[in-house]
C-alpha cells in the first residue's frame, strides 16, 4: 500500500516539476533555517557542559549594595577565597585567579604574547579540561611551573612533548612546563586560556598580591569554587551570604556573597537586582522563535499550494473512493506524500546547511558542524521532519480526502476555491511574520547607526594601543622620545585603563555636600602625561595636569562625575580619595569609554608619572598608517626586543562594542530575507495557480478589450491587499517587541512611522515583482488559445 | 439481491424541493443484466450512484444482500461496497499517474490482499483481457477502448457480485462499444455477475435482460426481454 502511495506521490512530483520545486525549495529553505538555528542554539546551550562535574563548578560574585541599588561584581578579594576554603565544609575546592591576563612567552627566539590565566592549584580539579600530558593534581603546585595548551606548546616548541621544558615569562622568569591541555573548545567560557600559571607564582613575584590577603576590600581577583558531591547551591547560599559582613570596610559591609553556576555563565551574564536575569539567553530564545516561525512559513507554502492544486487531485480522490478507498486510506496516502516531499526537502536542507555552515560560523564566531554520527541528533531531526510533514500535510490531507466522489467525478464542484479564505489567512500570517522581521532588521540597524553616529567625546581614529610590559617600563621614556622624534607619532601617553574601557572603579570617600551614608563609586583612571591631548578629550573648565610630581594630589573629573557629585563650582574644591585629599583642577568632556549605548560613566582621572599598563599613541596626521606601523614596529623591537610588537587600533576596539548588536542585526537580516523569500515562493505558486484558474476569464476580458496593464492590475490587486493587511498586523506587533528590546539601551533611537512605511513599501514592491511575472504572462497570452481550450 | 423502496433524492433550492428521484421502488435479482434508459436529467446516474452507495438517498429504504443499507454506518457500508460492487465509468476514470497494472491492482490494496496474491490476481485479469503487453503503460498512452477495458478489469478484479456501469460505451466508437457489450454479456452469462448499466443506446440496452425507462425521477416503464 505504501509503495503504491509513494509511487503516485513520486510521479506527481515529477509530473508537476515547477510546483514540486517551489514546494521542496520552500520547505528546504525553511528547514535549513530551522536546522541552522537549532544547531546554533544547541551550541549556545552546550557551553561549558563538556566538562566533567560542570554542575558542581561556580564562580563567586558579590551583590554590592550601592545606595539601595544592587550591583553585581565578579571581582572578589583573596581573603574571601581563604575564608570560603577554610570555613565552608560543603566546598570541595577553591581556586583564586587573576581572572585572565596577557603575558609574553618566550622560548629561544620564539616570542608570543597570549592570553592566559593565573590561578590556584585547584583550578584543574574544578575545570577538568582534558590533559594530554602531566597530571591535573600536580601541574600547578610548583610556583615556577606553567601548563600550556597543545596549540601554544606547538607554537612555542614545534611539538607538544614539552614536559619539563622551560618557558620564559615576560622576559623575566623561567617556568617549567608541567602539563599540556587539549586546546580549549570554542564552546567554553574559558576559551581565552592559552596557558595556566600557578597563583603561587603571582604571590611570590608580586608584593601587592601577597599583601592583598588581609582584607575583603581588595577586590581584584576571581574565585572559582567546586562544591562537594551531592551538595546543592541552596545549601551553601545562606552560609556564604554574610561571610564578609564582619569587616569594617564599605565594600565588605555592603556585599552579599553569591555564586553563579558554570552552566549559566555564558547565557545568563546580566545581573539585575542581584539576580542573573538574562544576557545572551534572550537572543537564543528570540532566534529559536524565529527559526520555528520561518519553518511554519514554509509549511504554509506547502499547505496553500497543495490545497490550491487540489482540483488536479480531486478526480483521483473520487476514483479511489469509487473503487473502495475509505477516507482514512486517503488521509494516509496524502500524509505519505507529504512525508516524501518533506524528506526530499530535508535532504536539500542538509545540503544548504553544509554550504551555509562556514560563512555562518565565520559570522557568529562559532565552530558548529552537523553531528552526523550522533544517534540523538538523527533521532531528534527525524522526529522534527516527521512533525513538519504532519504539520504541512494534515490540512491538505483532511481537505482532499473530504471530497464527495460523485460530485468531483461529475466535475460539478469547483474544488480548491472553497478553501480560499483559509488560504488568504495563511498568506497574511506568512507575510505578517516576514514583515515584522523586516521591520526588526531595519530598527536594529538604525539603532546601531544611531549609536555609531553619536559623538564619542574623544577621537578614536588614528589612535593605537599597545600593552606595557616589564622590559618596556625601563625603556619607555626612550621609546616615546624616539617615536615623537621620528614624526610618525603625534602624541603618546599611558594609563591604567585602555582607551575603550574603564577597568577600575573606586569610591570617592569625601566630597563637599556628601550625604550621610552615601557611597559614590566611579571609574578611576591613573594617567601619565599628555593623556587628554593624545585622546583629544576637551578640557571644559580648569586645566590639564602639568605633568609635575605635585599633580599627584590633583584630580580631574569628567562632566558625568561632577553631576554625580552635585558640585556647582568644582574647580579647586577638595575631595578625599583613597585616604588622600585631592584638589579638583579640571573638568573634562564625557568620553564614551564603556558602552556606546549608555550614558558616559562618571570617571575621575589621577596623575601618576610611572608607566602604566596601557600605552596609547596617536599617529601623526596625514601619515600612511602602513608605513607608520612599520617604523613604530622597528622602534619597539629596538627598545623591547624580547616581546613581539602587538598593537590594536582603538577604533577597532570601539567598534567591537557593537559586535553583539551587529551580529543580531545581520542574523535577523538574513532570516528576514529568507522568510520573505519563502513567502514569495509561495505567492509565486499561488499566482500561477490563480492565473491558470482564471484563464478563461482573462481570455474573455481580453476579447472585450482589456489592456495588459488592466489585467495585471486585476490579477495583482488581491495579493497586494493581503500584503497591506499583513503590514497592518505586523507593525504593532513589531513595535511592541522592538520597544521592549530598545529598553535595554539608555541611548536609543526613536521608532517613527518611517520604518513601518519603508518596510511596507519594500514588502509591496517585492510582492509585485513576484506575482507580476505570472500576471503578465497570463495577460499577454493569446485569448483564442485559452478560449478554445474550454 | 437488492431492493429500493420509496427512494427519493432531492436538492433544496431556495426552499423548494428539486426532485431528482421521486418515490422510486425497484427490485433486482441476482444474475440479472439491467439496462437503465431515459432522457438527460431523468435521474439515471443518481439511481446508479445510490445503488452503488456513492451517494445517499434523501428518503426511502435501501436493502442490499440482505442488509439495510440506510441504517449502516459509513465503515460498514464501505465494507459491504468493497465486497460486492464494481464500478465502470463513462470517462474511464483511471488514475493518470498509475500504470495499467497499478490501476487494476489498486482496489485489491484497499481490500488488504497480500502482495503475492495481488500479483496473481492482476496477472490473471491482464491475461483474461489480453492486455498483458500494456501493463506498464500509463492511461494517456492507451486508446479509449483500451482505457475502458482497463476500467472494467479494475472493476472486476475483486470479483464483485454486482457491476455498475454508467454509460460505459459513451466515449467509444461503435466497434469498441460492441466489444465492451459482448464482454458484459459474457460476464453475466458465464460468471453470473449481476450488471446494471445506464445507457442512451437502444442497441446496447438490448444486451441486457431487462430495460427500465426513467422519466423525471420515476420508473416510466420496465420491460423484460
Amino acid at each position: 500500500m505504501i509503495r503504491n502511495y509513494l509511487k503516485i506521490g513520486w510521479r506527481n512530483i515529477i509530473n508537476n516539476k515547477v510546483y514540486s520545486a517551489i514546494n521542496i525549495l520552500g520547505l528546504a529553505t525553511g528547514m535549513a533555517v530551522a536546522l541552522l538555528i537549532g544547531l546554533w542554539v544547541n551550541n549556545e546551550y552546550s557551553y561549558d557542559k563538556f566538562l566533567p562535574d560542570y554542575e558542581r563548578a561556580y564562580q563567586v560574585r558579590r551583590n554590592f549594595n550601592s545606595n539601595g541599588e544592587t550591583l553585581t561584581f565578579s571581582t572578589t578579594s583573596l581573603k574571601l577565597a581563604n575564608t570560603l576554603r577554610t570555613t565552608i565544609p560543603e566546598i570541595e575546592s577553591v581556586a583564586e585567579s587573576d581572572g585572565g591576563s596577557s603575558h609574553g612567552l618566550m622560548v629561544g627566539d620564539k616570542k608570543l604574547y597570549l592570553g592566559g590565566i593565573i590561578s590556584g592549584s585547584e583550578f584543574l580539579n574544578i575545570f577538568k579540561f582534558p590533559m594530554l600530558r602531566g597530571s591535573a593534581a600536580r601541574a600547578l603546585v610548583d610556583p615556577y611551573s606553567i601548563v600550556l595548551t597543545q596549540a601554544t606548546a606547538i607554537a612555542l616548541f614545534g611539538t607538544d612533548d614539552v614536559i619539563n621544558k622551560a618557558v620564559k615569562l615576560d622576559n623575566n622568569h623561567n617556568l617549567k612546563v608541567t602539563g599540556v591541555l587539549k586546546d580549549i573548545p570554542s564552546n567554553s567560557s574559558m576559551q581565552f586560556i592559552k596557558y595556566i600559571i600557578p597563583f603561587s607564582f603571582m604571590e611570590q613575584t608580586q608584593n601587592w598580591v601577597k599583601n592583598a590577603h588581609g582584607s575583603f576590600g581588595y577586590n581584584a581577583f576571581s574565585i572559582y569554587v567546586k562544591l562537594k558531591q551531592g551538595i546543592s547551591y541552596a545549601q551553601v547560599a545562606p552560609k556564604i551570604k554574610n561571610v564578609e559582613k564582619g569587616e569594617d570596610n564599605t565594600n565588605a559591609k555592603n556585599s552579599d556573597v553569591i555564586m553563579q553556576p558554570l552552566k549559566d555563565w555564558h547565557l545568563y551574564s546580566e545581573y539585575k537586582n542581584g539576580v542573573a536575569s538574562g544576557g545572551f539567553i534572550d537572543y537564543v530564545r528570540m532566534f529559536s522563535v524565529i527559526g520555528i516561525l520561518v519553518l511554519l512559513i514554509a509549511c504554509v507554502n506547502f499547505i496553500n499550494l497543495t490545497t490550491a492544486r487540489s482540483e488536479k487531485r480531486a478526480r483521483e480522490v473520487g476514483i479511489r473512493k469509487a473503487i473502495g478507498s475509505q477516507r482514512k486510506h486517503l488521509i494516509f496516502q496524502f500524509l505519505t506524500e507529504s512525508v516524501l516531499i518533506t524528506f526530499m526537502a530535508f535532504f536539500c536542507s542538509i545540503l544548504f546547511v553544509l554550504l551555509a555552515l562556514s560563512p555562518f560560523n565565520a559570522l557568529t564566531g562559532t565552530t558548529i558542524h552537523i553531528p552526523f554520527s550522533s544517534f540523538i541528533f538523527w533521532l531528534i531531526i527525524i522526529s522534527c521532519v516527521l512533525i513538519t510533514a504532519l504539520l504541512a500535510g494534515s490540512r491538505p490531507a483532511f481537505y482532499l480526502s473530504s471530497f464527495n466522489p460523485v460530485k468531483v467525478l461529475k466535475g460539478t464542484i469547483q474544488v480548491g476555491r472553497s478553501a480560499s479564505l483559509s488560504r488568504k489567512i495563511l498568506v497574511v500570517m506568512q507575510f505578517s511574520c516576514s514583515i515584522a522581521l523586516i521591520i526588526s532588521t531595519v530598527v536594529i540597524y538604525r539603532q546601531i547607526q544611531y549609536a555609531k553616529n553619536r559623538p564619542t567625546g574623544y577621537n578614536i581614529n588614528s589612535l593605537l594601543a599597545s600593552n606595557m610590559n616589564n622590559d618596556l617600563i625601563k625603556s619607555y621614556a626612550a621609546l616615546k622620545n624616539d617615536l615623537l622624534q621620528s614624526g610618525v607619532v603625534e602624541n603618546m601617553t599611558n594609563s591604567t585603563s585602555s582607551a575603550t574601557d574603564v577597568g577600575w572603579h573606586s569610591d570617592v570617600d569625601k566630597f563637599p555636600g556628601k550625604l550621610a551614608g552615601e557611597t559614590v563609586e566611579m571609574g578611576s583612571i591613573i594617567v601619565s602625561d599628555a593623556y587628554f591631548k593624545t585622546l583629544r578629550m576637551k578640557i571644559l573648565a580648569g586645566r590639564d595636569f602639568y605633568n609635575v610630581p605635585a599633580d599627584t594630589s590633583n584630580i580631574i573629573f569628567n562632566e558625568a562625575a561632577i553631576k554625580r557629585l552635585r558640585l556647582k563650582n568644582p574647580i579647586n574644591q577638595i575631595i578625599t580619595w583613597n585616604g588622600k585629599q585631592m584638589r579638583i583642577v579640571g573638568v573634562v568632556k564625557d568620553a564614551l569609554m564603556l558602552s556606546p549605548f549608555a550614558q558616559a560613566d562618571p570617571t575621575m582621572f589621577m596623575y601618576g608619572a610611572d608607566p602604566h599598563d596601557n600605552i596609547i599613541y596617536r599617529l601623526a596626521p596625514g601619515i600612511n598608517p602602513h608605513n607608520a606601523i612599520e617604523k613604530i614596529s622597528q622602534a619597539f623591537a629596538k627598545y623591547n626586543p624580547s616581546y613581539p610588537f602587538t598593537f590594536r587600533f582603538v577604533d577597532d576596539d570601539y567598534n567591537r562594542k557593537f559586535g553583539q548588536e551587529v551580529l543580531i542585526g545581520k542574523l535577523s537580516g538574513i532570516f528576514a530575507t529568507l522568510a520573505i523569500f519563502i513567502s514569495c515562493l509561495g505567492l509565486f505558486g499561488l499566482a500561477a495557480y490563480i492565473a491558470e484558474q482564471r484563464t478563461k476569464e482573462i481570455g474573455v476580458r481580453k476579447v472585450l478589450g482589456a489592456t495588459v496593464s488592466q489585467l495585471w492590475f486585476l490579477l495583482s490587486r488581491d495579493f497586494v491587499m493581503l500584503v497591506i493587511v499583513s503590514c497592518i498586523i505586523a507593525s504593532p506587533i513589531a513595535l511592541y517587541f522592538l520597544k521592549n528590546w530598545l529598553q535595554k539601551y539608555e541611548y536609543r533611537v526613536s521608532i517613527g512611522p518611517g520604518v513601518f512605511l519603508l518596510s511596507a513599501m519594500a514588502a509591496i514592491i517585492i510582492t509585485l515583482l513576484t506575482i507580476s511575472f505570472q500576471a503578465i504572462k497570463a495577460a499577454i497570452a493569446n485569448p483564442v488559445k485559452s478560449l478554445r481550450s474550454e | 439481491m437488492l431492493s429500493l423502496q420509496h427512494i427519493s433524492k432531492f436538492y433544496q433550492v431556495s426552499g423548494l424541493k428539486n426532485f431528482v428521484l421521486n418515490d422510486l421502488s425497484l427490485e433486482i435479482d441476482e444474475g440479472e443484466f439491467v439496462s437503465i434508459m431515459g432522457p438527460s436529467g431523468s435521474g439515471k446516474s443518481s439511481l446508479l450512484n445510490i445503488i452503488g452507495m456513492l451517494d445517499e438517498p434523501s428518503e426511502g429504504y435501501h436493502y442490499f444482500a440482505g442488509q439495510a443499507v440506510h441504517q449502516l454506518k459509513e465503515k460498514q457500508r464501505s465494507a459491504l461496497y468493497k465486497q460486492y460492487i464494481g464500478f465502470v465509468f463513462q470517462a474511464y476514470h483511471l488514475i493518470d499517474e498509475l500504470t495499467v497494472y497499478e490501476n487494476i491492482e489498486t482496489p485489491l490494496i484497499y481490500q488488504d490482499f497480500k502482495g503475492t496474491e495481488r500479483k496473481a490476481m492482476v496477472a490473471d485479469m491482464l491475461d483474461r483481457f489480453s492486455i498483458v503487453g500494456k501493463k506498464d503503460l500509463f492511461p494517456a498512452q492507451l486508446s479509449g477502448g483500451q482505457q475502458q477495458l482497463v476500467g472494467i478489469a479494475r472493476a472486476l478484479i475483486a470479483k464483485p457480485k454486482l457491476l455498475l456501469a454508467d454509460e460505459p460505451t459513451g466515449n467509444l466508437n461503435s466497434k469498441q462499444g460492441e466489444e465492451i457489450m459482448e464482454l458484459f454479456r459474457k460476464l453475466n452469462k458465464e460468471d453470473g455477475v449481476t450488471i446494471i448499466q445506464v445507457t442512451h443506446s437502444e442497441k446496447n440496452a438490448e444486451y441486457g435482460s431487462r430495460i427500465i425507462n426513467l422519466l423525471d425521477g420515476k420508473i416510466e416503464s420496465s420491460k423484460q426481454l
